[in-house]
C-alpha cells in the first residue's frame, strides 16, 4: 500500500500539504497575536507609570517641577527585571529631568487632550518599548503642555508572548495530531472497498470467467462493470475458440480417416495398378489436408490480437495484376476466364502484401470452386477497394454473414475447407477494411469487396 | 538651598556630573581607615591606593584582572589574597577609589576596569540599567538570592546595616534606646539636654545620607517627626560616618544616628562606652554592588572573580575576615546576613535593588526631598 505510487499516499500528501501550510499560517498568526496581546498587557504599565509621573508634575518657581514617585519606575519593572527609562520634556522639547534622553514620537496626537502613544524604539542599542504621554498642566491661568516619556526593555513582553504562543502551539499541535489521525482513518475507510475488490479478484478461481458480484461505491461499481464486460467478452471469445478447435479437429479427422481407410483398402489388394490409384487419391487428400492445416494456421494467426505485422505502402493495381499472374494458369486449366480491371490512377494503401495476395487467392479459388465462368478482379479508387466479381450461383443475401464463419460451407463441398471467407474477413480486419458481399454485375453471381479506410495512405 | 540652584539642565550628562559633584561626599569609599586617620579629608590619597598581585605564571597562561573598588585595602586584602591563592595565574590590580572617582573614571574610560565594586547603589544600578554591565551566568549566580541581584548583571556582595551609636551615659540616664521610636521619644523629651550632642548625616552634602533619607521617608511618614525632633535638638549634620565616629569617640556627641554598621563595628571595638544599636523596629541595610562592565578588557577573569566573590569561598572570607557581612545563604555565624536576620528578623530593610533607585538620582526629586527635609528639620527649631 505504501510502495511506489499509491492512492493512499497521494491522498495523504494532497491532504497533508494544505494542512501543513494551514498549520504554519496558524502558528505564525498565533505568534503575532501573542506579541500583540503581550504588548497590550504591558502597555498598561507604561500607561500607569506615565500617568503616575504626570500627576506629580507641577508648576513651581516658573518652571516644571517633578517629585518623581519611585513607585512609578518600580511598576515598569516586572518579574522579568526590565530596564527602565523615563524623561520629562517641556513644551520646547527640552529635557527637564530623567535618566535617558528618550526620542520623541513624531506622530500626530488624535486629540489635544491627554494622549498616549506607544512604539518600539532602539535606545543606545537597547530595544525598548516606549510610551509618550502628551498632556498639560491646567492651572488657573496657566496651560503648560509637557511630555512624559517612559520606556522599558522587552524581556517581560517577550516572556509573556512566548508563553502565550507556547500555549497556542500546544493546542495547534494537538489539533494537527487529531486531524492527521482523522485523515488516516478517513483514507483507510474510503479505500476499503478497493481492498475488498482486490481481495475478491485475487480469491477467484483463475479459470472462471463468471462476473464479479460485489457491492461497491459508485466509482468502483463502474470499474466492476467494466471488468464484468471484459469477462463477458472473454467468455464469448473462449466459446468461439472452443467451437473452432472442435470444428478444426473434426475437419482434420475426416480426411485423415479417409486416408487411413483408403490405405487399408489398398493394402488388401495385390494389384500394383490399384495401389497406384489409391496413392493418387491419397496424395490428393493429403495435399487438401495440408492446405486445410495451412489455412487453419493462418486463421489462427489472424485471430490473434497480439499479432500486429508491419504495414507498408502498397499499390492495389500491382497486387491485382500479381494475383492474376499467379492464378491465371490454374483458372485457364479449369476453363475459368480470369480478368483484371485496374484503376486509372495508381491506388496506394498501407497493408501487408502477402495477406492481400492470400485473400485474393482465396476469393478466386472460391469463385472457381463454386462454378463461375468469369472472374474479374476490380480495383476501386474512391474509397480504395479490391473486388472479386464472378458469375457463379452467388449467395442469397440472408446467408452471406454466415459464410464468414469458419467451417461454414454453402454446399456440401468436399474440396473446400470452409475457411476461405473467414480468412478473408480476418485479413480485412487486420487492414481495418470492411468486407462487403453483394450480387455481381447484372444481379448475377457474387461480388466480394474489401473497402480500405481513407483514400490514400 | 533653593530649588533654583539647579536651573534647567540642558543635558542629562551635565545633570549627572552635577550630581556626581554633589555626591563627592559619599562616605562609603572609606576615606577613613586606621592607617589614614590623619588625612581624613583628603580622599585623593586613596585614589592613589592600589594593590598588585603579580602572576606566578609566565607567558600566555597569565591572565590580567583590573578591579576598581570602593573598598578600603584592609578590608579588600583578605578577599584578594584568597583569590590570588586560588588563581595564581591572574595578575591582579586593585585600585581603591572613592565612589565618585570610581564612577567618573568609568564614564570616562568604560573599558578600563574588569570589575566595579561600589557602595553607591543608585549609580551602580543606573550603569546596569543603561546596559553597561554584562551578565554572569554561573551556578553561583543562579543560586544568588533574587533580592540581592538584578538580572544577572548586578550583584550585592555585602550586607551592612545602618545603625545608631549611643553613649552608655545616655542609657544610664534615660534608659535603653533600641529603636527609632525610642530615639524619637528620647529626642522629644530630652531635647534640652541633648542639644548639639546628636549627630547624623546631612543629606544635602552626603549621598549616603540622602539615600537613607529617601528610603526612610518611603518607609514611614513618622520619619519626618524624627527629622523635626533632630532639628529641635539642633543635631549636628556631617558628611561621613567617619566624622560621626570621631565626634562620638571624642565625646562631642552622645548619640549618632544612621552610621554605617560595618565601620562602626570595626572602629568602636575598643570603645565599650559606645554602644552600637541595630534598631529593632526597622534597620536599613546597604549593600556593595559588583558588576562586570560590558567593555571589560578581561571579561573571562572578571567573571571568574565575580563568581568567586558571590561563591561560598569569597563570601566566607568576607564573613570571617572583614566587617562587611556576607550574603551567601549557606553561610551561618557571625558576620553573615543570616545571623543578623536571626537577631533582627523582619526589621531589616535591605535597600531594594530596583528601579526605585533611579528615582534617587533624579535631580528634581533630590531638590524636592531636600527642601522638605530642611523644612522639617527647621520646623521646631527655636529662632
Amino acid at each position: 500500500m505504501t510502495r511506489g505510487d499509491s492512492l493512499s499516499r497521494r491522498l495523504l500528501v494532497w491532504l497533508l500539504l494544505p494542512l501543513l501550510v494551514l498549520g504554519s499560517l496558524m502558528l505564525l498568526q498565533a505568534w503575532f497575536e501573542a506579541r500583540r496581546t503581550a504588548d497590550r498587557a504591558f502597555d498598561r504599565l507604561l500607561e500607569a507609570a506615565s500617568l503616575a509621573i504626570a500627576e506629580q508634575v507641577q508648576w513651581q518657581d516658573d518652571r516644571l517641577w517633578l517629585d518623581l514617585p519611585p513607585a512609578a519606575l518600580e511598576m515598569l519593572a516586572t518579574d522579568a527585571e526590565e530596564r527602565v527609562f523615563y524623561s520629562l520634556i517641556d513644551r520646547r522639547g527640552r529635557m527637564i529631568t530623567g535618566n535617558a534622553e528618550l526620542p520623541g514620537d513624531q506622530r500626530e496626537a488624535v486629540s489635544d487632550d491627554d494622549t498616549l502613544l506607544y512604539r518600539d524604539v532602539t535606545w543606545q542599542g537597547l530595544s525598548v518599548r516606549q510610551g509618550v504621554r502628551r498632556t498639560r498642566l491646567e492651572d488657573w491661568q496657566l496651560r503648560e503642555p509637557f511630555e512624559v516619556r517612559v520606556a522599558h526593555s522587552r524581556e517581560g513582553r517577550d516572556a509573556l508572548a512566548a508563553e502565550l504562543w507556547r500555549a497556542n502551539l500546544a493546542m495547534i499541535l494537538a489539533m494537527a495530531a487529531l486531524a492527521i489521525v482523522a485523515l488516516l482513518l478517513a483514507i483507510r475507510t474510503a479505500l476499503a472497498p478497493l481492498t475488498r475488490l482486490r481481495r475478491a479478484i485475487r480469491s477467484r478461481d483463475p479459470r472462471t470467467l463468471a462476473p464479479l458480484e460485489l457491492r461497491l461505491p459508485r466509482e468502483l461499481a463502474e470499474l466492476r462493470d467494466t471488468v464484468n464486460e471484459l469477462l463477458a467478452r472473454m467468455r464469448r471469445v473462449r466459446a468461439n475458440q472452443e467451437r473452432f478447435i472442435g470444428d478444426a479437429s473434426h475437419q482434420l479427422r475426416t480426411p485423415l480417416a479417409g486416408l487411413s481407410a483408403r490405405a487399408e483398402l489398398a493394402l488388401r489388394q495385390d494389384d500394383p495398378a490399384r495401389w497406384r490409384e489409391a496413392l493418387v487419391a491419397m496424395q490428393a487428400t493429403s495435399s487438401r489436408t495440408a492446405r486445410l492445416a495451412m489455412q487453419l494456421l493462418s486463421l489462427t494467426r489472424l485471430a490473434n490480437p497480439e499479432y500486429r505485422p508491419e504495414r507498408a505502402p502498397l499499390s492495389l493495381n500491382a497486387i491485382a495484376r500479381e494475383a492474376v499472374r499467379e492464378h491465371w494458369t490454374a483458372c485457364h486449366r479449369a476453363g475459368v476466364d480470369l480478368g483484371v480491371a485496374t484503376a486509372a490512377a495508381d491506388v496506394e494503401i498501407l497493408g501487408i502484401d502477402w495477406q492481400l495476395a492470400e485473400a485474393l487467392g482465396n476469393l478466386i479459388d472460391n469463385a472457381r470452386r463454386y462454378g463461375a465462368r468469369h472472374v474479374t478482379i476490380r480495383v476501386g479508387e474512391q474509397p480504395p477497394s479490391l473486388s472479386i466479381e464472378d458469375d457463379g450461383p452467388g449467395i442469397p443475401a440472408a446467408r452471406r454473414t454466415l459464410m464468414l464463419r469458419p467451417f461454414h460451407r454453402d454446399r456440401d463441398d468436399l474440396e473446400g475447407s470452409g475457411l476461405g471467407l473467414a480468412i478473408v474477413d480476418g485479413i480485412a480486419r487486420t487492414h481495418g477494411a470492411r468486407l462487403a458481399m453483394s450480387a455481381g454485375p447484372g444481379g448475377v453471381g457474387l461480388r466480394v469487396t474489401l473497402r480500405f479506410p481513407g483514400d490514400s495512405p | 538651598m533653593s530649588p533654583r540652584r539647579h536651573s534647567l539642565t540642558p543635558s542629562l550628562r551635565r545633570a549627572g556630573r552635577r550630581l556626581l559633584a554633589w555626591l563627592l561626599a559619599f562616605p562609603l569609599a572609606l576615606p577613613f581607615t586606621f592607617s589614614l586617620t590623619l588625612s581624613l579629608a583628603i580622599p585623593a590619597v586613596h585614589a592613589a591606593e592600589s594593590l598588585r598581585y603579580p602572576t606566578t605564571f609566565d607567558g600566555d597562561a597569565a591572565a590580567a584582572l583590573v578591579i576598581h573598588g570602593a573598598l578600603d585595602l584592609p578590608q579588600v586584602r583578605p578577599l584578594l589574597d584568597a583569590f590570588h591563592r586560588d588563581h595564581p595565574d591572574v595578575a591582579l590590580h586593585y585600585r581603591n577609589l572613592t565612589t565618585l572617582a570610581l564612577h567618573e573614571r568609568f564614564l570616562k574610560a568604560p573599558a578600563e576596569a574588569d570589575v566595579l565594586i561600589s557602595s553607591a547603589m543608585p549609580w551602580q544600578y543606573r550603569l546596569a540599567n543603561d546596559g553597561q554591565a554584562q551578565p554572569l551566568d554561573t551556578p553561583a549566580a543562579r543560586r544568588w538570592p533574587a533580592w540581592a541581584r538584578w538580572r544577572s548583571e548586578l550583584f550585592a556582595v555585602t550586607f551592612e546595616p545602618i545603625v545608631m551609636v549611643v553613649n552608655e551615659a545616655i542609657i544610664e540616664r534615660f534608659g535603653e534606646v533600641r529603636s527609632h521610636a525610642d530615639l524619637l521619644a528620647l529626642l522629644e523629651r530630652q531635647s534640652e539636654s541633648l542639644r548639639g550632642r546628636v549627630v547624623t548625616y546631612d543629606p544635602a552634602i552626603s549621598g549616603a545620607g540622602y539615600t537613607y533619607a529617601i528610603e526612610e521617608s518611603r518607609l514611614s511618614p513618622r520619619y519626618w517627626e524624627l527629622v523635626a525632633a533632630l532639628g529641635e535638638a539642633e543635631a549636628a549634620l556631617v558628611g561621613t560616618t567617619g566624622e560621626m565616629l570621631e565626634g562620638l569617640i571624642e565625646g562631642r556627641y552622645l548619640v549618632g544616628y544612621n552610621l554605617l554598621g560595618s565601620y562602626a563595628r570595626e572602629r568602636l571595638a575598643n570603645h565599650p562606652r559606645l554602644k552600637i544599636v541595630v534598631p529593632e523596629d526597622y534597620a536599613l541595610v546597604t549593600q556593595r554592588l559588583a558588576l562586570v562592565p560590558r567593555l571589560a578588557p578581561h571579561p573571562e577573569t572578571a567573571r571568574r572573580f565575580l563568581d568567586y566573590l558571590i561563591g561560598e569561598r569569597g563570601q566566607e572570607v568576607l564573613a570571617r575576615e572583614t566587617p562587611l557581612g556576607a550574603i551567601h545563604p549557606s553561610l551561618e555565624g557571625p558576620g553573615t546576613a543570616a545571623s543578623l536576620r536571626r537577631q533582627r528578623g523582619d526589621a531589616l530593610r535591605p535597600i531594594t535593588l530596583g528601579p526605585g533607585l533611579l528615582a534617587t538620582l533624579d535631580d528634581l526629586k533630590r531638590e524636592a526631598l531636600l527642601t522638605r527635609w530642611r523644612r522639617e528639620f527647621m520646623r521646631r527649631r527655636r529662632h
